[in-house]
């Protein structure tokens, strides 16, 4: 066993905690405190990280890109979120459908897209799935039932296709240059056969982005609706075949869903590592009746176990990080992402406790930090991501 | 004997104050300033009609001019009152409790006679205890079972005139009701060389007294829940009549909860927050489908909601336990009921339990669970500053922990 890193996982992870202590940092809490959430985002750091690599940061050397592995991934999250988790989501949500389009898109398709996602800084990615009444329903459909599951309608017309319907809670839907959108294409059969994934570029006639979701953590990545009015997209952007939805994310195993597993728990761990230092932070210099509250026992024990998990958590990040650099299939990226809800939750809260013996005040970093932990229950539906973990452990062999 | 049927009179006021606040409190605290918290002042119309309905003056004893409301009313209606707004019943349960403390218990017949009718006439008049001061703690955390004095340092002061008027001088800050109030209990330190916690006395200070400068908080400043402010005493002169209880000897020195066995009253709101949570679940529950059935048919969420249930229910036998006890302290003295501070231990429960119920019951929502146009996350936010605000969980533990040890300050 070698837990040591290599130089270029190093030298990754160096520079997203310097871009996260000098700059991140700087605008976090000001961005949180937008009321208006359409105004949270800022372009100006997007291209910052951009121009540092960060928001390309997955595609492969063979399409230019710097071709991170696993590993580097999960440090540059964890590091990013440190200074702030949404921002850190900002960027790493690219890199999730980035795998998708090098992995599983035609030569045409990344000429088209990949090349173009590789030289503009503000281009960033986004995928629809979820609508108003699809959420946990394309997870825990009833089986076989054509009435389930995404409804967003696409009929296709002669080269085209033509899409009708929304998505909800989409993220980057309003800044977003290109998307992946899961449609309806045989309203007869079930999710499992009918649905197809396009490509929708932002400037897809029919295509326009709705509101944007006020939510109360995260606040600076944008979640919005997606409306589809007669969009027109061509042919050629259909990912796959016809209906091989569930081929294309699900079954690549280091494409989105189970990127997108690692991603949530490394971020969390980003979360968890700045509670530790605030607590800490707190801690030795706060006192109270002329002693340091690290001297208390009752603060000890919070500090203590707000490390014990977050080392936890990292340990485990970091191995899910490596099997999947070694192609090793598991089911451990869907429980570390379960793990980390609850470690990101008992971490950011015994903070808040440690700040909150104040009294009648609040930290604005720690009650931050308790806002963005919340989102994890509510990312994906915490409770069918645990079942659905386990559907795949009682498939694995 | 155990008997936990409601009087008819109870359910009545329970019914009545539930009516109240589907009609009049529920539109207001779903307007959308009021749901993202940006504007958590309490109306003034809707604490004057509450007023009306006697809830300002819930506990003060009907030969008085209130309600007369036993501690299991005065919890039913917190709980009430909170499931609409956790501010508007802040304001409400403060100056209910002040008034039977003060104008039942402590005031002269001299006292009373000047400050009641005024305050039973204006229903816009709330009470205040003015008692914290700025980066004062009671340090119990470091002093856990250690024999030395946990009482707050009072910096305030108020010294006697050649005319025997008290003149006082000092800064109270967090003050609940201050920006409302028309008559505070000032804790002032009257005897310089008296060590810290020693010395105090309390002193009737209406709002319009000279010297007297309130500063209403901003909102969103503060952790807490209600309307507070910082109270300003410059050269503030009242009468020397105006000590309540004896001089060096404040009544109030303990605060409205430090003896541990008061009315769990703050933990009654907490609870009407919790119920407000559960009541959202379980009615989005039964409509909401996914996965071909009503949610609430899913083992995952039904099993959710009985931990919501659970907790409530566990959570409110205490409170109202407590409530009991409290009303009845013969109940330990012959040993019905153990010798625990059971305010405390309501409080440390109910503001844990209330805590994961908001989360639990949030996560119901799905996504809508975290938005700020819907009520779940500010029932979260709210049970947040029930669990971090006032005395802290850890606080609480080490109170009941000292009782346990028979441990007892001089």
């Amino acid at each position: 066993m070698d837990f040591s890193l290599n130089d270029a996982q190093r030298e990754w992870q160096t520079k997203a905690r310097k871009f996260a202590d000098e700059v991140i940092r700087s605008i976090s809490l000001a961005r949180d405190r937008i009321l208006d959430p359409r105004e949270t985002w800022d372009w100006e750091i997007i291209k910052q990280g951009s121009k540092l690599g960060f928001r390309t940061l997955a595609v492969p050397k063979e399409y230019g890109g710097p071709g991170a592995d696993f590993v580097s991934q999960a440090l540059v999250m964890a590091e990013l979120a440190r200074g702030d988790s949404a921002i850190s989501k900002a960027f790493s949500q690219n890199w999730k459908w980035s795998h998708l389009i090098s992995s599983v898109c035609t030569p045409e398709q990344k000429a088209r897209f990949l090349g173009a996602f590789m030289a503009d800084d503000t281009f960033v990615l986004g995928k629809g799935i979820t609508e108003p009444n699809a959420g946990s329903d394309n997870r825990l459909p009833p089986e076989e039932d054509p009435r389930s599951g995404v409804r967003l309608k696409a009929e296709r017309h002669g080269d085209e296709w033509v899409l009708n319907g929304e998505k909800c809670f989409i993220a980057n839907a309003n800044v977003g240059k290109l998307f992946f959108i899961d449609a309806r294409s045989n309203p007869n059969v079930s999710i499992k056969e009918g649905v197809t994934m396009f490509l929708v570029p932002r400037d897809t006639p029919g295509f326009r982005s709705g509101k944007v979701f006020n939510k109360n953590g995260w606040r600076f990545y944008q979640n919005a609706e997606m409306i589809f009015d007669n969009a027109r997209v061509p042919h050629a952007n259909v990912i796959g075949e016809t209906g091989g939805h569930s081929n294309q994310d699900k079954g690549e195993r280091t494409g989105g869903d189970l990127f997108g597993d690692l991603e949530l728990a490394a971020n969390a761990l980003g979360v968890c590592m700045a509670a530790c230092e605030s607590a800490m932070t707190l801690a030795k210099s706060r006192t109270q009746g002329g002693k340091l509250l690290v001297e208390q026992q009752t603060v000890q024990l919070k500090i203590g176990r707000m490390n014990m998990l977050t080392e936890a958590l990292r340990a485990y990040v970091m191995r899910v990080a490596w099997e999947h650099d070694q192609k090793l299939p598991s089911t451990n990226a869907g429980f570390v992402m379960n793990y980390s809800t609850e470690v990101i939750q008992e971490v950011t809260q015994l903070n808040m406790d440690i700040h909150g013996g104040a009294g009648f005040t609040m930290d604005a970093q720690a009650n931050k930090l308790v806002r963005d932990g919340i989102i994890w229950t509510h990312l994906a539906g915490d409770t069918v991501q645990r079942m659905k973990v386990v559907r795949r452990l009682t498939k694995s062999k | 004997m155990y008997d936990l049927h409601l009087s008819a009179e109870q359910l009545e006021i329970r019914d009545t104050v539930r009516e109240f606040v589907n009609n009049e409190i529920k539109p207001v605290s779903i307007k959308p300033a009021r749901m993202e918290a940006l504007d958590r002042r309490p109306p003034a119309e809707l604490l004057e009609k509450a007023a009306q309905m006697g809830l300002r003056t819930l506990a003060l004893s009907e030969a008085q001019g209130g309600a007369g409301a036993d501690g299991i009313t005065a919890c039913i209606v917190a709980e009430e009152l909170a499931a609409g707004d956790p501010d508007v019943a802040a304001v409400l349960v403060e100056t209910s409790t002040l008034a039977h403390i003060l104008f039942d218990q402590l005031m002269t017949a001299e006292q009373r006679e000047r400050f009641l009718p005024e305050f039973v006439k204006n229903d816009a008049l709330q009470l205040a205890l003015a008692d914290h001061e700025p980066d004062s703690d009671t340090e119990l955390g470091v002093n856990y079972h250690r024999a030395v004095t946990v009482a707050p340092a009072t910096r305030t002061t108020a010294t006697r005139a050649p005319n025997g008027d008290w003149v006082i001088n000092g800064v109270k800050s967090f003050v609940p009701n201050a920006p409302l109030a028309g008559l505070f209990a000032v804790q002032v330190k009257t005897d310089s060389k008296a060590p810290t916690g020693q010395g105090v006395s309390t002193v009737l200070v209406p709002r319009d007294a000279a010297g007297v400068t309130i500063r209403e908080l901003e909102q969103g400043a503060g952790w807490y829940h209600g309307l507070r402010g910082d109270a300003t005493f410059t050269d503030c002169r009242v009468p020397a009549q105006n000590l309540l209880g004896s001089e060096g000897a404040s009544p109030l020195a303990a605060g409205l909860e430090a003896a541990g066995r008061g009315l769990p009253l703050v933990q009654a709101m907490n609870i009407g927050v919790g119920r407000a949570a559960y009541e959202a679940a379980l009615e989005y529950a039964g409509i909401r489908v996914q996965g071909g059935r009503r949610i609430i048919e899913h083992q995952a969420i039904g099993s959710l909601l009985a931990d919501i249930a659970i907790r409530l229910e566990v959570a409110r036998t205490m409170v109202w336990k407590a409530a009991w006890v409290a009303d009845h302290p013969a109940a330990v003295a012959d040993r019905s009921v153990a010798d625990l501070p059971l305010q405390t231990i309501a409080r440390v429960y109910t503001a844990e339990a209330v805590h994961q119920v908001a989360l639990d019951a949030a996560e119901v929502f799905g996504a809508m669970g975290v938005m700020r146009d819907m009520p779940l996350q500010k029932y979260v936010q709210d049970a947040l500053i029930f669990l971090h605000s006032g005395m802290s969980s850890d606080d609480g533990k080490l109170r009941i922990a000292e009782l346990l040890a028979q441990f007892r300050r001089s």
